[in-house]
């Protein structure tokens, strides 16, 4: 398996990643595929994503993100390849997994009839969070989510809902956070309060994969990106070098969305 | 311990909504119209050899538990599913996948029970009609668990939502109007009846009327036990093998 890594030297040289020892895999994925009846979704993907990176997948839509974010949360099987988190098979010992990682929908799938305080609470039970009263003071403290703990999901604006939804998925401490499309319809500001919940995450030294269809968003926060064009993996590299490798005509930006649309086509499927 | 969580999760959402007109409302207003149509229509006639009312309270108690119990989990999953993706956190949970099981099918029992116990309880104070025997508070408990673990494995089965609408008015709306609710089943035809009783909802109408243990009583109760069973290693097993 090679995978296109991006060099500790320029990691060091971004200034995003300082430490050679994040250069441990936290997901390696292998030849992975699916298939829908005739219709193959995935086909052959194989990278890695090292210990403390943010890594985006992007893609158009159609181009098999959803599938591949739920392959590696563990909500849909793979037909072919294989698939490694934090060291264990992600199809074998799936149960050793599921304590160490934690998912962010794209759709807001809290319960909307629970309170924020609630929602968290019952959360962190069924994952097993021992002393949960503690952890939930400091998650409310940490998403400054105190004034809002004893509404109702369902009252609250959307960008509100996000934040505990990144909340919940934070309470139990996981090791490899996984967000599909985290900002996606947020107002402006929301998109950047939750941006700074991501690179402080990732400071605190948790593994991040987020999926995006914001190229400002991958270039903002990630240090490598995957590309993914009708489940095919196109590239992986560090913005800046994807950047590089588009040939930029008269009248063109040096942009990823410029790239993203060189390379990816623009539409899929 | 931990399905106590998964249990304790439904709970708080059915604590939620149950406050609500409508959703009281839509999990006992067919049972209690059905009460009170038959009980005031009919009520004066001999039409089981006996105190109609009683025995159409006691049917409609079994109509209202299967209804409740199987709509708890079958939705529940179904929907949580589909629309709201809340399923999702469940079974990215650590949670084994018996113990999800074991807890959805507890809750619901637990409405299954309750809405119950609600229509009795409307037909005791509306009607002549005696108390429930603890024999019956068994059935009724063993139902709601037969019916509330089916519910799962529909739940889990189904490719949408609306799918479940084939399983009420293909399974459960005959059951409900053929398996003794409304009349014995002795009048039925004796080729259809011989079918009929073997019904979840015709076992479970016998034993909610029955006072007296016996043998028979003993073979009904395990039957609806070993369907339970039989629908909890389903969804167990099912749930192993989700992906969606």
């Amino acid at each position: 398996m090679s995978f296109s890594l991006m060099t500790s030297a320029k990691q060091e040289k971004s200034g995003k990643i300082s430490d050679l020892s994040h250069l441990v895999p936290v997901l390696e994925l292998n030849r992975t595929g699916k298939t829908y009846g005739k219709h193959q979704v995935l086909q052959d993907i194989s990278f890695r994503v090292n210990k403390g990176e943010i890594f985006g997948l992007l893609g158009p839509n159609g181009a098999g993100k959803s599938t591949l974010m739920k392959i590696i949360t563990g909500l849909t099987k793979p037909d072919s390849g294989q698939i490694s988190i934090l060291g264990y098979d992600a199809i074998k010992e799936r149960s050793e997994i599921k304590p160490l990682i934690s998912f962010v929908p794209q759709i807001n799938n809290l319960e909307k009839e629970l309170t924020v305080s609630q929602a968290l609470r019952i959360y962190g039970q069924i994952f097993g969070i021992k002393n949960i009263k503690t952890r939930l003071e400091e998650i409310l403290d940490e998403f400054k989510l105190h004034d809002f703990k004893d509404k109702e999901i369902q009252h609250l604006s959307g960008g509100m809902s996000r934040r505990v939804l990144i909340a919940r998925a934070i309470l139990t401490k996981p090791k490899f956070l996984l967000l599909d499309e985290p900002t996606v319809g947020l107002d402006p500001d929301i998109r950047w309060d939750i941006w700074d919940i991501i690179l402080n995450l990732a400071k605190s030294g948790t593994t991040i994969f987020l999926s995006t269809h914001y190229m400002d968003e991958a270039q903002k926060l990630c240090q490598r990106v995957a590309l993914l064009r009708l489940g095919i993996l196109v590239d992986v590299d560090t913005p800046d070098n994807i950047i590089k490798k588009v040939k930029i005509t008269d009248g063109q930006t040096a942009s990823l969305e410029t790239a993203f649309i060189k390379l990816l086509g623009g539409c899929c499927a | 311990m931990q399905w106590y969580y998964i249990y304790w999760r439904e709970m708080l959402l059915l604590y939620k909504k149950i406050g609500k007109l409508g959703y009281i409302f839509s999990s006992i207003m067919m049972p209690l119209l059905y009460l009170f149509a038959f009980g005031l229509g009919l009520g004066g006639r001999d039409i089981t050899g006996g105190n109609y009312v009683e025995f159409l309270a006691k049917g409609i108690i079994g109509i209202t538990v299967m209804m409740n119990a199987f709509q708890q989990t079958s939705l529940s999953v179904s929907i949580g599913r589909f629309y709201f993706g809340t399923f999702q956190t469940v079974i990215l949970s650590p949670i084994k996948n018996w113990q999800i099981i074991f807890g959805l099918s507890l809750a619901g029992v637990v409405r299954g029970m309750l809405m119950g116990f609600v229509v009795y309880g409307v037909a005791w104070m509306f009607f002549d009609i005696s108390s429930i025997s603890p024999l019956a508070v068994l059935a009724i408990f063993i139902s709601a668990f037969c019916f509330s673990a089916l519910g799962l494995v529909v739940g889990l089965y189904v490719n949408n939502p609306d799918a479940l609408s084939l399983v009420n008015n293909f399974l459960l709306m005959p059951m409900t109007l053929f398996c003794g609710s409304f009349f014995p089943i002795t009048n039925l035809p004796a080729w259809i009846g011989s079918i009929i009783e073997k019904l979840p909802l015709s076992i479970v109408n016998s034993l909610v009327r029955t006072d007296v243990l016996g043998p028979s009583v003993w073979q009904d109760i395990s039957i609806l036990i070993l369907i339970g069973l039989a629908c909890l290693w389903l969804g167990t097993n099912m749930l192993t093998r989700y992906s969606e």
